[in-house]
């Protein structure tokens, strides 16, 4: 039986390898390719105003992809909802204070964080960023937060109820903001925002308003991930 | 490009994920190589056209020359984000199954579900 | 350059990270790797990613892998196998103690987990502290003094099987002083014995045919007990309340009859 085991092991790897071989080989010595993106970098801004082209692309031409992007994360957010619900540790252990240093610099870092992320959503058409980084970022602070202060704090000052029906009132948002050139007249995901003077914050068309929500979406979707596990498995 | 660049260090990479993943029993080391088999296809798609002296994708000025390819950037950076939570619901079943066996050993949790099957 | 050299770096860091035995450190390795790459995409003009990969890779993954790896509450028990009190059928464990312990567990909000070694085994186990509870058979009186034992659980007596007056002690059989299933290949070969065992041992070897074999029923009265690791003292009155407790509601008779009849 090990035999047959070790012999499976060797077939495994030798497959591997040579599966890797084979892509290394027709991709090792591929040069860049000028055509596929010179499309979007020469009418980004003009067609979108927003500068930032990654932006342009994936809250403009690309946006109905982002969409259900959105709706995996919800999906996937309320997935750890459901099934960490009814399990609560029952070893929990006792948050212990953190030292005083920690707490001193949390409460030093949090706000800094808390700005940088509000930076990275509102500049997400005009510098690196957007809805995404914003958000994960943000949520990284709230984990610095509840790692200082205890979960069990950080969870109630948060009223987790209002949250909730915040973050599928931003889904929904999401999706009428989608919908709603359809009552324009115009096709769905089209932008009616007007495009203002690239290079400045009100510029890009709704592409702001679709980086605030979904900033905020992935602010609160990580928050529930981080929280709902330490609720489960003890502080921290 | 010369020969050490992002797609043939990801796709070795993505070697080392897919036997981390086939040769690891612990089922926390085979998610995180999960991890490392995504990690490895987004530096690709990343850098596929990567080449010296490429510009960001942020036009400041006139000069749209040297800009890199901004769409394989467009289609990674959400990825990436719901890339976590799809691990975070990964890691949640993980941990169901290990408090229901008491062990992260893959062989022997199919042993306990082969046998409780049986029985 | 230090595009190559963190790119080469890459492969290195993940291969490392993916052969370790400890969890905690595969982990952490995965996070320094999300550091890494993080780097590479900002050197290959790719901000908006490195930022998210970042935020993502260094933080929030490590946090939610930490919180998965904690173990969870466990009460450890070693025991020493005896059918009836602790005897183990394909892959589950039953018996009698296993009862009352499975009990206790819960009501401790634990899991339980059971671990069997030999006899002789048990104490130096709970000394160095690798469990809290010893089970299986366990008569009072016959363990070291540091150990606390529990009070009484189920009234037993001491028989003791004779073959030949001074024959060999058990331990020169070959076979480790604990198992019982030594004495009782013993038994069935006709070997020349002297031992003392147990009302449940004894329960087990008498299936054997015990012609030939001088049974002695010992006056003493004793009676099975748990130890506990001396480390944990506060289990000690958790059991004896639990096991009061069963014997009010009548549930330790049930078992009783369940198990030893």
């Amino acid at each position: 039986m090990s035999v047959h085991r070790s012999a499976l092991a060797v077939y495994a790897v030798v497959l591997v390898v040579a599966f890797c071989g084979i892509l290394l080989a027709l991709f090792a010595y591929h040069g860049p390719d000028e055509s596929s993106g010179r499309d979007y970098i020469n009418r980004g801004v003009g067609d979108t105003g927003a500068v930032n082209l990654v932006s342009a692309i994936y809250l403009n031409y690309r946006l109905y992809d982002t969409l259900f992007e959105i709706l995996v994360f919800s999906v996937a957010v309320l997935g750890v909802r459901f099934y960490l619900t009814d399990q609560r540790a029952s070893d929990v252990v006792e948050s212990v204070p953190e030292s005083h240093v920690v707490r001193r610099s949390a409460d030093l870092l949090f706000p800094l964080i808390l700005i940088f992320a509000v930076y990275l959503v509102v500049f997400g058409h005009l510098s690196p960023g957007g809805g995404f980084s914003g958000g994960a970022v943000a949520g990284s602070g709230l984990l610095l937060c509840s790692v200082a202060l205890g979960a069990g704090v950080v969870a109630r000052r948060f009223h987790e109820r209002v949250l909730e029906r915040l973050e599928w009132t931003a889904l929904l948002a999401i999706l009428l903001l989608a919908l709603l050139p359809l009552l324009a007249g115009r096709p769905a995901l089209y932008d009616l925002l007007p495009r203002g003077t690239p290079g400045r914050v009100a510029s890009g068309g709704s592409i702001l308003l679709y980086n605030l929500l979904i900033g905020f979406k992935v602010f609160v979707g990580t928050w529930v991930i981080i929280h709902f596990f330490i609720r489960h498995r003890g502080e921290i | 490009m010369g020969a050490i660049n992002g797609v043939t260090v990801s796709i070795v990479l993505f070697g080392i994920g897919l036997l981390g993943l086939i040769f690891r029993r612990d089922l926390v080391i085979k998610l995180l190589a999960l991890g490392l088999v995504n990690s490895s296809t987004i530096l690709c798609l990343v850098s596929l056209n990567v080449r010296r002296g490429g510009a960001v994708p942020i036009l400041r000025g006139p000069d749209i020359r040297h800009v890199v390819d901004p769409l394989p950037q467009a289609l990674v950076l959400s990825a990436i984000v719901i890339n976590f939570a799809i691990l975070a619901l990964a890691l949640v079943f993980v941990m169901l199954l290990v408090e229901r066996y008491h062990t992260t050993d893959s062989r022997r949790i199919e042993h306990e579900i082969d046998s409780e099957g049986s029985s | 350059m230090t595009q190559t050299a963190l790119l080469l770096l890459l492969p290195v860091v993940a291969a490392l990270t993916l052969c370790q035995r400890r969890r905690l450190i595969a982990v952490i390795g995965m996070g320094v790797f999300s550091l890494l790459l993080s780097a590479v995409y900002l050197l290959a003009a790719a901000p908006d990613v490195a930022v998210a990969e970042a935020a993502i890779g260094s933080a929030l993954v490590t946090v939610i892998y930490v919180l998965a790896i904690r173990k969870t509450g466990r009460l450890v028990v070693v025991g020493c196998e005896v059918p009836g009190l602790l005897g183990r059928e394909g892959k589950r464990v039953v018996g009698l103690e296993h009862d009352v312990l499975e009990g206790f567990a819960r009501e401790l909000g634990l899991d339980l987990y059971v671990q069997f070694v030999p006899r002789e085994s048990i104490e130096p186990a709970l000394l160095r502290g690798e469990a809290d509870i010893a089970a299986g058979g366990l008569v009072k009186g016959d363990s070291a003094q540091e150990l606390c034992t529990t009070p009484v659980h189920l009234p037993t007596a001491k028989f003791r099987i004779v073959m030949r007056k001074g024959a060999k002690p058990l331990a020169e059989f070959g076979g480790s002083r604990g198992y019982l299933s030594d004495i009782v290949e013993a038994v069935r070969h006709k070997q020349p014995l002297d031992v003392t065992l147990d009302l449940a041992r004894f329960m087990t070897v008498s299936r054997q045919d015990l012609t030939g074999y001088e049974v002695e029923r010992l006056p003493e009265e004793s009676a099975y007990t748990f130890l506990v690791n001396p480390n944990r003292a506060d289990l000690v009155s958790k059991l004896g309340a639990f096991l009061g407790k069963m014997q009010e509601k009548g549930e330790l008779e049930a078992f009783i009859r369940r198990h030893m009849s």
